[in-house]
Order: C-alpha cells, then structure tokens, then sequence
C-alpha cells in the first residue's frame, strides 16, 4: 500500500468519525428538543385531570352541604314544633304564674 | 491487520464511544428534566385539589351554618311571639282582676299601705285612676289604710292618674313618689318575669 492510500484512508476514518460525532450530537439536540413539548403536554394533561377532580370535589361538597343542610332544617324544623306546642300548652300556666309575680 | 487498519478502527471506535455518550448524557439529562418536571406538576396538583377541599369544606360549613342560623331566626321569632302572648294574657288578667271589686280593693290597699311605708313619712296624698276614683269610696279606702299603717295624714287625690291599674303614692309636696301603677310593676318585674316565663314555656325538662 502507497503512502498516498494510506492516508487516504486515515482521512476517510476521520470524516466517518466526524459523522458518527455530528449524529450523535443531532439526536442529542433532538432529545433536548423533546422535552419541553412532553412536559408541557403532560402538564397539561395532569393538571387538567386535578382542575376536572377539584370542580367535582366542590360540585359534591355542595351537594353534600345542601343535603345536609336540607336534614338540620327538618330536624330543626321538628324540634322546633315540638318546643312550641310544649310551650303553647304551657302558656296558662305562665301567665298565672307572671300574674303572681305582678300581683306580689 | 496493519497497522493503517489498526488506526483507522481506533479512531472510529473511539468515535463511537464519544458519540454514545453524547447521546447518553442527553437522554440522562432528559430523565432528569422529566423528574424534576413530574414533582413541579405533582405540586401544582395537590395544590389544585388541597385548594378544592378548602372551599369545599367552606361552601359545606356555609350552607349548615346559614340553615342553622335560619331555623335559629324563625325559633326565636315563634318564641318570641308565645311569649308576647303571655305577656298580653297577663295585662289581660290585670284588666280583669280589678272587676273583683272586694279581691281589687284589697290589693289596692296592700299596694298603698307598701307605699306608705317605702315612703316612710307620716302626711302623703294617695294618686288613683279614674275607674277606681269612681268605685272606691275614699273614706273607706283611706280607713283600711290607716288600719294597717302607724297614723298618718292621708289624702286621695282628685286627679286621676293615666295607668291600666294600681297607685301611686306620694308625699304631700307630691315631690317623692312610690310608683306602684301595673304598667311600672310590668315594666319594674319583667326581667323576672321574663325569666320565670322561659322556665315555664321553654325549659328542656
């Protein structure tokens, strides 16, 4: 082999290896490229999944709050009858008892 | 091998090992970025359903309160409307216990003869209404007064006073007096009454 094709090929080996290192730089960027636009993504798909869990979670509670609420007033309602009738059968005796007082 | 052929492959294989480690390092700077990226988003997350959990235990509390504070307001107006009730039943019966002519005078003369004696001076006038100047024989009247009090000057006034019932009395200078009208015992004992009404109405026994 001449002196001539041997470089010739040491020359070829380099341009090669530049190559390989371009490639490999290029899919290195590429790489970097992808990952803004997958975290975005994700970002959004994630917290738009919290947003949808969040609006249902308040959408229940109000829910929940107005049942319950709906309950106390029934309750309330109830108990309250109740204290008034007690109190309107009572109310005789009462008056008696405030027209003592007056009366000394 | 030769030793061009040696060469030429050291240089490709060392090309190879540099490039798979730019490739290397990207991808472990990738994983990195998505890492930190997930805990960011996992934060923002938590964030978004803590702060739902917040309100929602707010719109909760909101509507239990605003329902109990609702059927507090309409408790208390019935309450209230009861014992208003009994309140007028009582005027009422004050109406009523001065037809009792004999049960009537006998109180008025116990109210006057408190009177005197809170007074504690032995000349005073006597101040009526105009429905017991009309039925109450003053003579009579200022006769069981004196039977019951140390001697005294008494004297009923001519002019009638503006109550529903009872007396007042008063030193002769009519400057010192003992109110003892129902509307000023009314006025005078309701929070006793008010109080005695509560047990009797509204107490949980």
């Amino acid at each position: 082999m001449s002196g001539l094709e041997t470089v010739k090929i040491i020359v070829d080996a380099e341009k090669e290896a530049s190559k390989m290192l371009n490639d490999a730089q290029v899919k290195a960027l590429e790489i970097r490229k992808q990952v803004d636009p997958m975290i975005g993504a994700e970002r959004e798909k994630r917290l738009s999944k919290a947003r949808k869990e969040a609006e249902s979670l308040v959408q229940r509670a109000e829910a929940e709050g107005k049942a319950e609420a709906a309950r106390i007033k029934e309750d309330s309602m109830e108990k309250t009858k109740r204290d008034l009738q007690k109190a309107f059968s009572a109310r005789l005796a009462a008056e008696k008892a405030l027209f003592e007082i007056i009366m000394g | 091998m030769s030793e061009t052929s040696k060469f030429t492959e050291d240089i490709l294989a060392v090309a190879k090992e540099k490039a798979r480690q730019i490739v290397e390092q990207a991808e472990q700077e990738r994983q990195r970025i998505l890492e930190d990226a997930n805990s960011s988003i996992s934060r923002e997350e938590n964030e978004i359903i803590r702060n739902a959990q917040t309100e929602a235990e707010g719109i909760k509390r909101r509507e239990i309160s605003e329902v109990r504070h609702q059927a507090k307001l309409l408790e208390q107006s019935e309450k209230d409307k009861i014992l208003s009730s009994v309140l007028d039943g009582v005027k009422a019966r004050l109406r009523e216990s001065t037809s009792d002519q004999n049960a009537h005078f006998a109180y008025l003369t116990r109210l006057a003869v408190d009177g005197i004696r809170q007074l504690g001076m032995d000349n005073v006038n006597i101040h009526l209404t105009s429905e017991d100047l009309k039925r109450i024989d003053s003579t009579q009247f200022a006769h069981e007064i004196s039977k019951l009090t140390s001697p005294i000057m008494l004297e009923i006034a001519k002019e009638p006073i503006e109550a529903s019932g009872g007396l007042i009395v008063a030193s002769k200078d009519d400057k010192i007096r003992i109110v003892n009208t129902f509307d000023q015992r009314f006025e005078a004992l309701e929070p006793r009454m008010l109080i005695q009404a509560g047990r009797i109405l509204f107490s949980e026994k």
